[in-house]
């Protein structure tokens, strides 16, 4: 790091920068608008690379504004200099290395007082900064009125109020950006005892650092331990004093240092702000803003989750989704035309009844493989991909995380980890590789081994539903015995496996209505990955199941597992779905609504077989991605709690049900 | 584009995509948040074009 102010260079991986170009960072906080600015002052030409030593990505662009050369720095979201996360820490590594010539601070016109306790920060590290009070018209939605020559004439500093998203502003940020030379201002002073504090600090510093000594004086009362470094560094021996003095301040605030600082900073942003924001006494709640909190509180949240679940998966992939349209593809398009007339056409083409088979037999690529994909596992990926991207679309995830955090903890995992557990409902596959964002390692195996026995997969999911939606007590079983394997496995596992659950804390988007265009773009593109990822497989599972029955593999299989199958209560026969399942879970599910409509599974076997199907090992694909990210150990760990468990429960679920006779 | 999960703006570029590990990742084409992760599927470019002509 960097330690001492230095001219700048020409040798950043910006893009195309030129040698004098004004170097600028964009900083704020998340959401509030940085790279729709970026974007605006950059042109087409940017770079994006991780910041040396970390995985965290920054943006550089250049500009040219009235013939000079900039060069734009997207910075990640921080919500103060003291850094608690990863990008925040890059963040401000920019601010203290890079010789910036403006920092331009980009914040929320809602919530500006929140935010302007950063820009006292910015502005005490002595570099010009130009402050954007960007979302304006949003504010003014809310009738917020702000005074923005009053804010300029109290900061000492340009400040323009702007709505980038809308162009609105960006003209004055950019003469802003070419007037912008010298840091010149006075900001009101701290109470005197802190103002001491500070100035005893900053008399025992001998050094010049990047950053004015008042900034570098607050941080080390702060004890942060990048700065200490730095300062330990450039100061040498005569650092021991400059620490006796801290330890001595903070032994005399008694740790409370944080908080006088945080309040002092409040008071000085509310004496600014005096006169200058102007908010209605009764503030107009939106629909959209009580709709988001109704979504996030508990008491709220829970029904209206539920009110969720059931209309959209229950409703509309279950019953629509797979009952109408899977009835109207599979029973009348494919077994009622496509089918007969295919078989027809493939016995006058091929006489030999082994490769007839092959194509249109019981296992066959078209009268299975193709069948399966396009008529019974499409309508229901569909209906779920069109449900879930409406729910995507209006920001209900991010409320659904906060919603569930307190839960979560419980099992050892944070709000955070409805990330993999939302996607696992599309893709386990997928969401056990974004297992590895999560914070800690106990984190990692905790969401994995939950994706792998109770999270099922959409097609899977839409399988049950329709077998299980005739059903409702079977579905009611099912939901039940799902929630609670999730949250019992949780509990016993976060206990098991030591460690401490990390903090969750996001800023949330603004809830709104799904705009149609979005819903239909994620739909298609998703149906596609997923026709384009499934069908090549369905055909070659067919051959393989084709090769297991001409060569009596299953037969054996099924005379193997028959005890196991008995045990659960259920007709040999069920074995053929679970080997399929392994394969991939769709096709174990189809193999499963196959069996229903043969009549080969009463109610209670139904349930017993959903259950047990939906608990068992997961596919290959994901078998593979849990080795890959954890390790053989821990797969092979997972695998055979996974299908003992899911076998365990079977089970006890069918001595359950027929001691009951629920079902 | 936009992160629907935690709101983050960013390039298409700037994303995470294809991880090599996936065994899916050949049909995949999501693009993943650089904040969160979260996987967002691209935009198709016949869409794009079709956005395009109709802002004309």
């Amino acid at each position: 790091m960097k330690l001492f102010g230095s001219k700048s260079s020409c040798h950043t991986p910006a893009a195309d920068v030129k040698c004098g170009a004004k170097k600028v960072a964009l900083v704020g906080n998340p959401n509030v608008g940085k790279s729709v600015l970026f974007n605006a002052l950059t042109g087409s030409y940017v770079t994006v690379s991780n910041y040396p030593g970390t995985s965290v990505e920054v943006a550089r662009g250049t500009a040219v504004i009235e013939g000079e050369n900039f060069e734009i720095i997207d910075t990640p979201g921080m919500y103060s200099l003291l850094p608690m996360t990863e990008e925040e820490r890059v963040a401000r590594r920019i601010i203290l290395d890079e010789p910036l010539d403006v920092i331009i601070h980009v914040v929320d016109a809602r919530n500006l007082e929140r935010m302007l306790t950063m820009t006292l920060q910015l502005l005490e590290t002595g570099k010009p900064v130009i402050l954007v009070v960007n979302i304006m018209d949003e504010a003014e939605r809310l009738g917020i009125s702000l005074d923005i020559p009053l804010l300029r004439q109290r900061l000492g500093i340009p400040v323009v109020g702007a709505a980038v998203g809308k162009k609105r502003g960006v003209a004055e940020i950019r003469e802003s950006l070419v007037r912008t030379r010298e840091a010149s201002r006075t900001l009101p002073p701290y109470s005197k005892r802190l103002e001491t504090d500070i100035a005893e600090i900053t008399g025992l510093l001998q050094s010049r650092f990047s950053l004015a000594a008042k900034a570098v004086a607050l941080l080390l009362l702060q004890r942060d331990q990048e700065m200490t470094d730095m300062v330990r560094a450039a100061e040498g021996e005569g650092f021991a004093v400059v620490e006796a003095k801290i330890k001595d301040r903070a032994y005399a605030r008694r740790e409370s240092f944080h908080l006088d600082l945080s309040l002092e900073r409040k008071k000085i942003a509310e004496m600014l702000l005096a006169g200058v924001f102007h908010a209605p006494d009764k503030r107009r709640v939106l629909l959209s803003e009580q709709l988001s909190r109704w979504t996030v509180q508990p008491w709220t949240g829970v029904p209206l989750l539920l009110f969720v679940l059931y209309f959209g998966l229950y409703e509309f992939v279950g019953v629509f989704g797979a009952g109408t349209l899977v009835n109207f593809l599979e029973g009348t398009v494919f077994e009622g035309h496509f089918n007969p007339w295919i078989i027809g056409v493939v016995k006058s083409l091929i006489p030999w009844p082994v490769w007839q088979e092959l194509f249109v037999g019981e296992y066959g690529i078209i009268t299975l493989g193709v069948r399966y994909a396009v008529a019974i596992i499409l309508p229901i990926v569909a209906t779920f991909f069109l449900f879930f991207s409406v729910l995507e679309d209006s920001g209900y995830f991010p409320r659904l995380a906060l919603l569930v955090d307190r839960l979560f903890k419980k099992i050892g995992l944070s709000g955070r980890a409805v990330i993999p557990m939302v996607l696992g409902f599309g893709c386990d596959t997928m969401a056990t590789m974004v297992t590895r964002t999560l914070e800690t390692v106990r984190e990692r195996i905790i969401a994995t081994l939950l994706l792998a026995l109770a999270i099922p997969c959409s097609a899977q999911l839409g399988v049950i539903m329709a077998l299980l939606s005739q059903e409702p007590g079977a579905l009611l079983v099912w939901v039940g015995c799902l929630i609670l394997v999730f949250l019992l496995v949780g509990v016993l596992a976060a206990r098991l496996i030591p460690g401490e659950t990390p903090m969750f804390y996001m800023e949330l988007p603004p809830l709104r209505l799904p705009q149609l265009g979005n819903i239909l773009t994620k739909t298609y593109t998703r149906m596609q990955w997923y026709f384009v990822e499934i069908l090549p497989l369905f055909l070659l599972i067919s051959v393989l199941l084709w090769i297991g029955k001409i060569t009596f593999f299953f037969e054996k299989m099924s005379s193997w597992m028959a005890p196991v199958m008995a045990s659960l209560g259920l007709p040999r026969e069920t074995a053929v779905a679970f080997i399929f399942g392994f394969f991939r879970r769709d096709y174990g599910a189809a193999g499963l609504y196959d069996l229903h409509t043969k009549g080969l599974l009463n109610p209670r076997q139904l349930t017993v077989a959903a259950v047990t199907l939906t608990l068992f090992l997961p596919c290959v694909a994901q078998f593979l991605v849990v080795k890959k990210e954890r390790g053989m150990k821990v797969a092979a760990a997972i695998g055979i709690f996974v299908s003992s468990f899911a076998f365990g429960t079977g089970y006890l679920l069918n001595k359950l049900l027929l001691a009951t006779r629920f079902l | 584009m936009r992160c629907d999960f935690c709101g983050y703006e960013f390039q298409e570029e700037e994303g995470n995509r294809g991880c090599k590990s996936c065994p899916v990742s050949a049909g995949c084409r999501m693009v993943k948040c650089p904040r969160c992760n979260y996987e967002i599927p691209p935009e198709p470019r016949w869409i794009g074009r079709l956005k395009k002509l109709f802002n004309k």
